[in-house]
């Protein structure tokens, strides 16, 4: 199909590039040209032992993947559509490494056109010219493929000497091996044979490029008086260059030509060398990467996978309980740092990076099931003390912000591996005591904090009006609280703000009181599936029970896993998080503001409602709104810094004699110059950072202070005595059900 | 080989309650029920000789209501495979007496080699049914345990306690023997709700008092050496934060003592 697209232009052009009395048929690449027989022979029988090692390879990497445990994959073709879509634009290369991803645009781009340029050659000269006499690579299809070939190879060694350049000089951080779960005395610290690989695999590439250039030139020298190569030389720009560097320094036209036989000899080997060994290398990233890349899930972090409770074991705790998916996506890792870089426990020194996680678990698969036969038992262990081991403090040191999943180039999945390591860990009852505690504390009372069910509404009780109760009346939204929104002395005041917020918006609203349960969202990623299940069932039993049109909560812990995990149990709501029903309501008039605030702000993107749900404008919306003066933290939006207390880490204590990541994001708010407030949109969050910035010394510099207050600052409702004395509530559609009909 | 582990329902009082009408109790209106704390030691205790040893049996056992089935199901989430659970109308406030005597009924049909019961339970924190199981039995007895060095067919287990002053009270008694097992010998292990779940299908052996050849008249017999007359919330005293200068405060505190010199 390609050659007849490709012939009508060689026609066209023919009359306009190929000098009148040549022969197009001539003007084309020599290939064998004065080899002898045995040097044909031996090339061919090396370049099928070449492609019989890469395909053995690639046997034994299928091998590997089917060796995990089964999982069916639904829309593939449109993985496959992103996955191209992410290659064209290179986006997922470029983000947060503008240079490093358009060098290896360069790269993939230069690579890709000498591959295809190569496998022309091959498709012509030993498949459909052998089989069919046809011929299409001459003329002046042969001339623009030359001059396009040269302009890749071009861009191939210039990316690639890029990143000589940036592994040597720039000394990236990210780019440093050294691990932070493993001490400098185990031998696993550092995995130097790692950097090894790095530079040989640059080095092959850049000799290949390098080569073929020199090779290139070395032809048009050796041909020179032959008038179909040399007065063709300006289409191979970079050849010619060299051509004449030949000649000046006295190449004459038979030393070319024994320059050309060693070159191409070296150029050839090395070619297939690099072939043969794609599938055991770094390079096999160049498969590994697509197909992890066309595999992504939807919401990887935001909708964790169902777990069989009536299988006979739950979790990962061996390298063969995780799915086909997750080997290759072990295989996939380019070591590039980003997510090194990105992750919270990493930057506070836990022992924990997504890189070397995933790293670890690479390297226990290729050890052990890359195999003819499978190793015993044993061997296969993936959680322990050992090398190519995760150790449990690593796994609990996660707070599953999803930092890592989201900037991942090659689209590898680190919560779900965490997690199912947890669920493993949380079957044989390995965890921290606090942690067990607050989940006996959840199993037996519903909340997390060990407190008495009837307790949940106490906030309520200093509000001056009755919230409805939702179980017994229908309401238009009910709202889910959440364990901390209901306990947290500090949050129990955002929430009676949003009562009155809504009360004076007019929003006929109500609660579950003590029925409502912890929704869940921390205990599945803290890795008690059983639990969560029980939890999402309970919470959906109850809300089955009531009338009412939407949900919304200021939890986005809770809003994550009602919005995606919910449906999974037959628990289909339209929810909202808190801060898009206050942009909503500010936009039209439902809220009405008596001030503006003229404060310089920061706002924090909690992971839960950000990365995970893209809740990222509506919070801003807002806050412009209110007229404060937004300045954003060097890490934002999709980059927001997590403040520790995800994936269940609030229950567990981070040690004093480290940094905190929530002192660490409060230092960062701190940097901005008159900061007023830091704006928080989530109870953990609010929690953590109060904590924080008295730890930091930051309690006389600025306020933490929830969305939700200042609206209610802006709405000024404090100065009313309370909002019966105010009159009829703000903003109170007539007709509505208006909640105020039950005030006090 | 087997250890039987007697675990109890306790009632924990809320915030807010009410005492029944005959105040001689709480309103079970304002319980929550849970296991007792030191039962998850005592049973991690027998959980781990079962799993240093082969052919050892842990079987938990509790005296209560449907409900307190639950407690047992938690149990088995852990290990063994299989409870007993006894209950009759009669037992309804029964004395620790009379609870040693239904758990005597039960050593007598199951024959363990060893008994392992919470130092107390923390509703009542009377801490007699253990020692009282072993004065029933004639069995030796070591309370308040906190080390355990014993494995099956040893004839006699070494044992440790902890005293005031940070003494340690090494000990050998004589198996079989009854043990009292204190908090924070062991890290006792977290019972998954996917275990409890899978605890359900563990039977467990449900005995009635005449199962066990025992009648309501045996209960009272045993009786107990004392009986509750009532209970009640003392009244509080009140505490308050004294603010302002040393001056100021000095001189509230003169105001308080004076005013209760005069209320005395």
């Amino acid at each position: 199909m390609c050659i007849g697209v490709l012939k009508a232009p060689t026609t066209f052009l023919e009359t306009t590039v190929i000098e009148a009395g040549q022969n197009p048929e001539q003007v084309t690449r020599i290939l064998f040209q004065d080899f002898p027989a045995w040097m044909l022979v031996s090339f061919y029988v090396v370049a099928f032992c070449a492609i019989a090692v890469f395909l053995y390879g690639c046997y034994a990497q299928v091998r590997k993947y089917a060796r995990g445990r089964s999982l069916s994959k639904d829309g593939l073709w449109s993985g496959i559509k992103r996955m191209i879509e992410a290659l064209l634009t290179h986006r997922t290369l470029r983000r947060r490494d503008a240079e490093a991803g358009r060098n290896h645009a360069l790269i993939f781009f230069g690579f890709v056109l000498l591959f295809i340029g190569t496998s022309t050659i091959t498709l012509e000269y030993d498949i459909l010219e052998p089989l069919t006499g046809l011929k299409f690579w001459y003329g002046s299809f042969y001339l623009w493929f030359s001059l396009i070939l040269d302009i890749a190879g071009t861009g191939f060694v210039i990316g690639l000497l890029y990143m000589m350049y940036r592994r040597k000089w720039l000394a990236l951080p990210k780019l440093d091996y050294r691990r932070p779960d493993r001490d400098p005395s185990d031998p696993d610290y550092a995995r130097d044979w790692y950097r090894l690989e790095d530079w040989l695999f640059l080095w092959a590439l850049v000799l290949l490029g390098v080569t073929g250039f020199l090779l290139e030139a070395a032809r048009l020298v050796w041909l020179q008086n032959d008038p179909t190569v040399w007065d063709y030389r300006w289409w191979s720009p970079v050849g010619a260059i060299v051509a004449y560097g030949y000649k000046a320094v006295g190449l004459t036209s038979a030393g070319a030509g024994d320059l050309r036989i060693g070159l191409w000899w070296f150029h050839g080997l090395l070619a297939l060398t690099f072939i043969a060994v794609i599938p055991y290398t770094k390079a096999k990233h160049i498969v590994t990467a697509m197909a992890s890349l066309a595999l992504r899930d939807a919401k990887p972090a935001a909708h964790l996978p169902d777990a069989d409770l009536t299988a006979k074991k739950v979790g990962a705790d061996s390298i063969t309980d995780f799915t086909w998916k997750q080997l290759l996506n072990f295989d996939a890792c380019t070591k590039c740092g980003r997510c090194h870089e990105a992750c919270p426990a990493n930057a506070t020194g836990f022992p924990l990076s997504p890189r070397d996680l995933i790293l670890t678990l690479r390297e226990l698969s290729n050890a052990t099931l890359e195999g003819i036969s499978m190793p015993p038992q044993d061997r296969l262990a993936a959680i322990g003390d050992g090398v190519n081991q995760v150790r449990p403090e690593t796994l609990w040191s996660c707070r599953t912000c999803a930092a890592c999943v989201e900037i991942c180039p090659v689209g590898i999945e680190h919560v779900p591996v965490i997690v199912e390591m947890r669920r493993a860990l949380v079957d044989a009852s390995e965890m921290e005591p606090s942690l067990q505690k607050a989940l006996q504390n959840i199993h037996n009372k519903g909340n997390s904090l060990g407190e008495n069910k009837r307790k949940r509404t106490a906030w309520t009780k200093k509000l001056d009006f009755e919230i409805k109760d939702a179980r017994k009346e229908a309401v238009d939204v009910l709202w889910f609280v959440g364990d901390f929104a209901s306990f947290d002395p500090r949050y129990q005041r955002v929430s009676q703000a949003f009562a009155r917020i809504l009360r004076h918006a007019g929003v006929d609203f109500g609660i579950l009181y003590e029925a409502e349960m912890n929704a869940g969202n921390d205990v599945r990623r803290v890795g008690e599936e059983g639990l969560f299940q029980h939890l999402a069932e309970s919470n959906i039993e109850t809300l089955q029970e009531c009338d009412f049109k939407r949900i919304v909560t200021t939890d986005p812990h809770s809003y994550n896993t009602i919005r995606n995990e919910y449906p999974d149990f037959e628990g289909v709501y339209e929810i909202e998080h808190a801060s898009a029903m206050i942009q909503r309501m500010l936009a039209n008039g439902q809220i009405a503001l008596k001030k503006k605030l003229g404060s310089r702000v920061t706002y924090h993107d909690p992971c839960h409602l950000g990365r995970l749900n893209k809740g990222f404008d509506p919070p801003r919306e807002s806050i412009r709104m209110l007229g404060a003066d937004l300045v954003e933290m060097e890490r934002s939006r999709d980059n927001s810094f997590c403040c520790g207390a995800g994936g269940g880490r609030i229950w567990i204590p981070d040690p004093t004699d480290k940094e905190k990541p929530s002192e660490n994001r409060v230092r960062e708010a701190a940097r901005i110059d008159g900061l007023e407030v830091l704006v928080v949109n989530c109870p953990k969050c609010m929690n953590m950072f109060e904590d924080a910035r008295k730890s930091t010394g930051n309690e006389d510099n600025f306020r933490v202070m929830e969305l939700i207050e200042l609206v209610e600052e802006c709405m000024a409702l404090g100065d009313e005595a309370g909002p019966d004395a105010g009159g009829a509530p703000a903003g109170a559609s007539p007709g509505d059900a208006s909640p105020a009909a039950q005030g006090a | 080989m087997k250890i039987l582990v007697p675990v109890k329902q306790i009632g924990v009082v809320d915030e807010d309650f009410e005492l029944r009408g005959d105040g001689k109790d709480v309103d079970p209106d304002f319980l929550n029920f849970e296991a007792n704390e030191w039962d998850d030691y005592s049973y991690e205790a027998a959980l781990q000789i079962m799993e240093a040893a082969d052919g050892v049996e842990v079987v938990p056992v509790t005296v209560g209501p449907d409900d307190a089935e639950d407690v047992l199901r938690r149990c088995l989430a852990k290990g063994g495979e299989r409870g007993i659970r006894v209950w009759d109308d009669a037992l309804e406030d029964a004395s620790p007496a009379a609870i040693v005597q239904v758990l005597a009924k039960v050593v007598e049909k199951e024959q363990p080699d060893m008994v392992f019961t919470g130092t107390l339970s923390s509703d009542r924190s009377y801490a007699q049914t253990g020692v009282g199981l072993a004065a029933a039995l004639g069995w030796p007895h070591a309370a308040v345990i906190t080390g355990i060095e014993w494995k099956p067919g040893d004839p006699k287990a070494t044992l440790l306690r902890e005293l005031e002053g940070g003494l340690v009270e090494q000990l050998s008694v004589n198996c079989p023997v009854v043990l009292t097992i204190q908090l924070g010998i062991n890290t006792p292990r977290y019972a998954s709700l996917r275990g409890v779940k899978q605890a359900k299908e563990k039977p467990v052996e449900d005995l009635s008092l005449a199962d066990l050849g025992l009648s309501g008249d045996d209960l009272a017999a045993a009786g107990g050496s004392f009986r509750v007359r009532r209970m009640y919330k003392p009244e509080t005293g009140q505490a308050e934060l004294i603010e302002g200068t040393p001056a100021e405060q000095a001189a509230r505190l003169v105001e308080i003592i004076n005013e209760l010199k005069g209320a005395a």
